[in-house]
């Protein structure tokens, strides 16, 4: 699966996209937690003190934030979904 | 309207090439063209009455004939502003021998050149143009709150539209009187998510009582101080739902579509959402 980083955590952590090792199956949680044990600096950015996303992060499931329309950390993937992980949008 | 560069040296076909693409697209729209010249215009001469208004100090003169066409000359004219005066009412610009503008190029002989590479070739004979023409289709499209106005004017539900209402966000200098100036914005966009939710925002809102057509644009890339960023334009019955939409309307991409902003002023530089 493929995450896509945007603004300063692409920055934080040196490229817009990357790769994790997580199968059509796994769930969204699981590709979330490969993605931040690989770069721990993204871990500190968008993690709280209790380990939980910061209420500001966003995330995004082949366009859909998988906490509103499907069953957030237990969303199933299937192979080739887009992952994508960023901050308060910021246009206009 | 779509922009498309060709660059390359004076001896590699640029203009047989410009002739071959124009060829092709006058069938899919209007075509504009814009030559960079490294002399004086020799399209009116000294003498001529044309070139006597010039001279007494016009900043810019037309010659229009009743049905042969006519000319334009002036002072001062960057591409952007030709660009900019082109958009509403061409589909296609093709721009000849501007190696530095920042707009799409097909690039000749490895010219030296700014903007993204669309195509690249020793000389116009190599370049595949049906290939260049798929690309420039997937090119962001130049638009203006002039290009923008038009096409809802030309709507086909334009005959039952008295209102035009429009927003149009730009890059201020500062937001207190001792805040360090913006130079530029730069923004960065979720390319392909960012546009479909644009347009789910602008369908939800055409399905409004008296709102005939929503228009949301949003440019990315560096955005100088004065620019213009973003543009909503709403075409509906009457002014009360026009004003309504496009209020609705800049708020929702604000809040919705995920485009990040970074600012550079004289002595920094940061993501805006984490000085929000």
């Amino acid at each position: 699966m493929e995450w896509k980083l945007f603004a300063n955590l692409k920055e934080v952590v040196g490229q817009s996209e990357v790769e994790v090792d997580v199968q059509s199956g796994e769930t969204f949680g699981d590709a979330l937690d490969a993605l931040l044990e690989a770069h721990p600096e993204l871990a500190a950015e968008v993690l709280n003190d209790d380990g939980e996303l910061r209420d500001h992060i966003r995330v995004l499931h082949n366009g859909d934030n998988p906490f509103v329309s499907a069953e957030g950390r237990d969303t199933e993937l299937e192979a080739g979904d887009e992952l994508a992980l960023f901050p308060p949008v910021s246009g206009g | 309207m779509h922009v498309l560069g060709v660059v390359g040296p004076s001896d590699s076909g640029k203009t047989t090439l410009v002739e071959r693409l124009a060829e092709r697209l006058i069938d899919r729209g209007r075509v504009a063209t814009v030559k960079h010249l490294t002399h004086a215009p020799d399209v009116d001469t000294d003498g001529k009455d044309t070139a006597r208004h010039r001279a007494a100090g016009a900043a810019t003169t037309y010659g229009l004939t009743d049905d042969e066409g006519w000319f334009a000359t002036g002072e001062d004219r960057t591409l952007d502003e030709a660009l900019d005066a082109l958009a509403p009412d061409y589909d296609y610009a093709i721009v000849e021998g501007f190696s530095d503008a920042t707009v799409p190029q097909v690039v000749l002989g490895d010219r030296d050149h700014a903007g993204p590479e669309l195509a690249a070739a020793p000389t116009a004979d190599d370049v595949d143009v049906d290939a260049v023409l798929d690309a420039l289709a997937g090119t962001e499209p130049r638009e203006t709150l002039e290009s923008l106005v038009e096409r809802v004017k030309r709507s086909p539900r334009a005959d039952r539209a008295g209102a035009i209402a429009t927003f149009t966000g730009r890059v201020r200098a500062k937001d207190a009187p001792d805040d360090d100036p913006t130079e530029y914005l730069t923004f960065e966009k979720y390319e392909g998510v960012a546009d479909d939710r644009m347009e789910t925002i602008a369908a939800e809102l055409e399905e409004r009582e008296g709102v005939l057509d929503v228009l949301l644009h949003h440019r990315t890339g560096v955005i100088e101080y004065g620019e213009d960023i973003v543009f909503v334009v709403v075409l509906a019955g009457h002014r009360g739902e026009a004003f309504r939409t496009v209020e609705d309307g800049i708020d929702r991409l604000k809040d919705e579509v995920p485009l990040f902003k970074k600012e550079v002023t004289v002595d920094d530089e940061f993501w805006v959402h984490e000085r929000e």
